[in-house]
C-alpha cells in the first residue's frame, strides 16, 4: 500500500536514485578527450564524402554533356571514390545518419529481392528523366550508390552508350544530384550535432558499438553470407556491389575509415587506461586485413568458383573476425555495454 | 481492497464519478506465476523464455523467427507471443505442455507489428498489423475459441501500430501509433520520417470505432508502448525520429478522464536516454509506472497520476518490464538478468541470470 509518506521517502529516494545515475559507464575524464577526436575525424571524413558525392555529380554533368570513353572512365572512378568515402565512415550509425532513413539512401542494401533494379528499369521505361526532387521523394532503393552501380555496370545498360541516353543520363544526374545534396546536409548536420555529441557521456559507447557493429556487419553479412561462410549456401547476389564485381573495395575503405576515423579516439581511451598496447594490437591487425585487401581482386562474387580467391578472402574473413573480437576485449576492458536492446530494438 | 484503500487515502486524486468499474480487473499480468519473454543465445538463435521467479524454474522453446512482445490469455495456461516486426506470425504456447501448441500466420499480403493483447474472457485476441500493399494500420481479431481462426480487421487510419492494451472498461483497446511505414522488402528501413503521423488511439474493440485520437506534440514522435492502470491511466512511451541533439519527451500520459499530456524529464536524463523507451508497465497497487530505456540503460519510476520523476536507476540494457505481483515490478536486461523492483521505488536486486538475451518485453 502506498500511503503520502511513503510517496515523499519516494521521492527523496528518486533525487538520490538520479544523483547515482550520473556516475556510469566510462565516466572517466578521457571520455570527452576521445569523442572530440572522433567528432573531428568524423567531420573529416563526411566532408570527403560530401566533396567526392560533388565530384561526382561533376562528373555525371560532364559525362551526359559529352559521353567520351574519358569522361565514362572518370565517371565511374568518381562513383567509386564517393561510395567508398561512403564505407569509410559507414560505422557512425548515430547522429545526423540517422536522419530520414540517410544510411539507407546512401546504400540500399542487402537487396534481395533486386528492388534496385526493378525501379531503375521502372525509371528507365517513362518518357522523362525524374529531377532529384523526385529521386529525393523516390524509394531508397533508387537514392544511393546501388542504384547509380545498376545505371553503370548492369548487363541491361552494356549496349553502346546505353547510359549516354537522355533518359539513363538524366536518371544518373538526378540521383547524383540527390546523393550530393544528402551528403551536404549530413557534413552541415554533423557540425550542428557537435556540442551535444561532445556532451553527452554516452556517445562514448556508441561510437564504439558502431565500430563493432561495423566489424560484426563486415564479418557475417559482407563476407560471410555471400561466402556461405553462415549456414546459408553460397550466394555472389549477396555481396554488396556484385553488379560491378567491387565488393571487396569498398571492404577496404570500410577498414581504412575505422584506421584513420575511429582508432585514434580509441587509443586515447586506452591510453588513459593504461592499455595502449590494445590499441596498437587492433591497430596493427587493421593495417594487416585493409592491406591484404587492397591487394585482392575486387569482388567476392568472383570469387566463389575460384579456389585461390576464395582462400585469400576466407583469410579477410578470419582477420576480420579477429578484429572483431579484439574490439569486443576492449569494449569490455572500457567498460562498454554490449546491449542486446539498447543497439537493435523496436 | 486494495484500490479502495488508495481511493481513501486519496491518491489517486481522481473523482469518483470518472472510476470506470470496479467489478473487472486487468487480468493475468499481475498474478502470473509464469513469465514469458522473447529471447536470444549468445549464438543468435530465437527462443520464447519462460521462467517462473518464485520457483526458480525456466524452460524454453526454440522458435524459427526473432519475437517481441506477448500477452497471456485470461483463465488459461496459454501465452501468446508474436514475430517482431515485420514477422508473420504468432506463436500460442501452452503453458501446461510448455510447448507451442498453434502458429498463426499473419497471411499473404499482412505481417505482424510484434504486440496482442486478449479481451477479459481470453475470447478474442487482438493484433497489430500492417497490411502491405497500402500500409494500412489494423487491429487484426482472431478468435481464440475456434483455433485462432481469424474474424475482422478494424483499421486505424494510420500507420504502425505496436502494442495495445485493454481498457478497464473491457471494451476500450488503447494503442500505441507509432506512425513509422515500413516494408518488408525494405527490411527495417522508416520510409516515411517527413510525413508521420504517430497517435495515441482509444478504439472500441466491438465495432472498431475509433473513440480518440491524441496526437504527440512532434510528428516524429514514434508512440509505441504503453501500459494502462486499473483507473483508466495510460501512459505511453516514445521513440523520437528526428536529430538526437534535439530534446522531446518521451512520455505521454492520457488520464482516465481523457486528458492528454507529455511528461518532460530533467534535460540532462532526456538526452541519457537517447530519444529511445522500450516497455512500460504500469504498476496494479499503486500509481507507479515504470519505463524501461534500454539506450540509456536505465528504468524510470514514474507517479503515474502527475507523471513526476520518482527515481532513475542505471540497468544495463534494461528491456522488459512487467508487474511482479507484489505491488512492485520484474525488469529483465539484455544480458541475462532479472531483476526485482521494489514497491518503494528502490534500486532494482537481480533475481536470476540466464545465459540469454532477454528481448525488448516480459509477459
Amino acid at each position: 500500500m502506498m500511503t503520502p509518506r511513503l510517496f515523499k521517502q519516494l521521492g527523496r529516494l528518486g533525487l538520490a536514485a538520479l544523483t547515482l545515475a550520473s556516475a556510469s559507464l566510462l565516466a572517466d575524464d578521457t571520455s570527452p578527450q576521445a569523442r572530440e577526436h572522433w567528432h573531428q575525424a568524423i567531420e573529416q571524413r563526411y566532408g570527403a564524402l560530401n566533396d567526392a558525392s560533388e565530384r561526382l555529380e561533376a562528373s555525371a554533368e560532364r559525362f551526359c554533356n559529352n559521353a567520351s570513353d574519358a569522361h565514362r572512365q572518370r565517371l565511374t572512378r568518381d562513383w567509386m571514390e564517393a561510395w567508398q568515402a561512403w564505407q569509410a565512415v559507414r560505422f557512425v550509425d548515430f547522429g545526423p545518419i540517422e536522419q530520414n532513413s540517410r544510411a539507407w539512401q546512401m546504400q540500399f542494401w542487402p537487396d534481395r529481392k533486386n528492388l534496385v533494379g526493378r525501379k531503375m528499369q521502372s525509371w528507365l521505361a517513362r518518357e522523362e528523366a525524374p529531377t532529384a526532387e523526385q529521386i529525393a521523394e523516390d524509394s531508397v532503393a533508387s537514392q544511393g550508390f546501388p542504384a547509380l552501380e545498376y545505371l553503370l555496370f548492369d548487363d541491361s545498360m552494356q549496349g553502346t552508350d546505353a547510359l549516354a541516353q537522355p533518359i539513363a543520363c538524366g536518371l544518373m544526374s538526378a540521383i547524383t544530384t540527390h546523393l550530393a545534396d544528402t551528403a551536404g546536409a549530413l557534413q552541415r548536420d554533423w557540425q550542428r550535432f557537435g556540442d551535444h555529441y561532445r556532451g553527452t557521456q554516452s556517445y562514448t559507447t556508441a561510437t564504439l558499438h558502431g565500430a563493432l557493429l561495423a566489424l560484426e556487419t563486415l564479418e557475417t553479412k559482407r563476407l560471410g553470407e555471400p561466402m556461405g561462410l553462415t549456414g546459408g549456401s553460397a550466394n555472389g547476389y549477396l555481396a554488396e556491389a556484385w553488379r560491378s564485381e567491387r565488393s571487396v573495395r569498398l571492404i577496404e575503405a570500410s577498414l581504412r575509415g575505422l584506421e584513420d576515423t575511429f582508432l585514434p579516439g580509441l587509443r586515447t581511451l586506452l591510453n588513459a587506461r593504461g592499455k595502449p598496447e590494445l590499441a596498437a594490437e587492433f591497430g596493427a591487425g587493421l593495417d594487416r586485413a585493409r592491406q591484404g585487401a587492397a591487394e585482392m581482386a575486387a569482388g567476392v562474387a568472383p570469387a566463389l568458383d575460384d579456389r585461390d580467391r576464395f582462400r585469400a578472402l576466407q583469410g579477410l574473413y578470419v582477420q576480420v573476425g579477429q578484429l572483431r573480437h579484439q574490439l569486443e576485449t576492449i569494449g569490455r576492458e572500457l567498460g562498454m555495454v554490449r546491449g542486446f536492446n539498447s543497439s537493435d530494438g523496436d | 481492497m486494495q484500490r479502495r484503500t488508495l481511493l481513501k487515502n486519496g491518491l489517486l486524486g481522481l473523482g469518483a464519478m470518472s472510476l470506470p468499474s470496479l467489478s473487472w480487473g486487468l487480468p493475468g499480468r499481475e498474478d502470473a506465476e509464469w513469465l514469458f519473454s522473447a529471447a536470444d543465445d549468445a549464438e543468435g538463435r530465437h527462443y520464447i523464455q519462460a521462467f517462473a521467479p518464485g520457483r526458480k524454474q525456466a524452460y524454453r522453446i526454440a522458435v524459427s523467427e526473432r519475437c517481441h512482445g506477448g500477452c497471456l490469455r485470461p483463465d488459461s495456461a496459454q501465452a501468446v507471443l508474436f514475430a517482431r516486426r515485420p514477422g508473420r506470425s504468432l506463436h500460442v504456447i501452452d503453458g501446461d505442455a510448455r510447448a507451442e501448441i498453434r502458429r498463426i500466420d499473419a497471411g499473404d499480403g499482412f505481417h505482424f507489428y510484434g504486440h496482442g493483447v486478449f479481451d477479459a474472457d481470453g475470447h478474442h485476441l487482438y493484433v497489430t498489423a500492417n497490411r502491405i500493399d497500402d500500409a494500412a494500420g489494423l487491429v487484426r481479431v482472431y478468435d481464440a475459441r475456434a483455433d485462432y481462426r481469424h474474424l475482422a480487421d478494424m483499421p486505424l487510419d494510420g500507420i504502425g501500430p505496436h502494442e495495445l492494451r485493454l481498457m478497464p472498461d473491457g471494451q476500450t483497446l488503447a494503442v500505441a501509433l507509432g506512425g513509422i511505414r515500413t516494408h518488408p522488402d525494405y527490411g527495417r528501413a522508416k520510409l516515411n520520417l517527413d510525413d508521420m503521423e504517430p497517435a495515441l488511439l482509444l478504439m472500441d474493440r466491438r465495432d472498431g470505432e475509433i473513440l480518440a485520437r491524441h496526437r504527440p506534440s512532434h510528428h516524429q514522435l514514434s508512440c509505441r508502448h504503453l501500459d494502462v492502470g486499473t483507473d483508466g491511466t495510460v501512459v505511453a512511451g516514445y521513440q523520437y525520429q528526428g536529430p538526437e541533439w534535439e530534446r522531446r519527451p518521451l512520455i505521454a500520459r492520457l488520464s482516465a478522464d481523457g486528458d492528454f499530456s507529455e511528461i518532460a524529464l530533467p534535460d540532462d536524463l532526456t538526452a541519457e536516454l537517447r530519444q529511445y523507451t522500450a516497455s512500460i508497465a504500469l504498476s496494479r497497487r499503486s500509481p507507479l509506472a515504470l519505463v524501461t530505456a534500454p539506450r540509456g540503460h536505465r528504468v524510470l519510476v514514474l507517479d503515474s497520476r502527475h507523471g513526476e520523476l520518482l527515481a532513475s536507476h542505471d540497468l544495463s540494457d534494461a528491456a522488459g518490464a512487467r508487474c511482479d505481483g507484489q505491488g512492485g515490478f520484474l525488469v529483465s536486461s539484455g544480458r541475462g538478468g532479472l531483476y526485482r523492483l521494489g514497491g518503494d521505488g528502490s534500486a532494482p536486486q537481480q533475481i536470476h541470470d540466464l545465459p540469454i538475451r532477454w528481448d525488448n518485453h516480459l509477459t
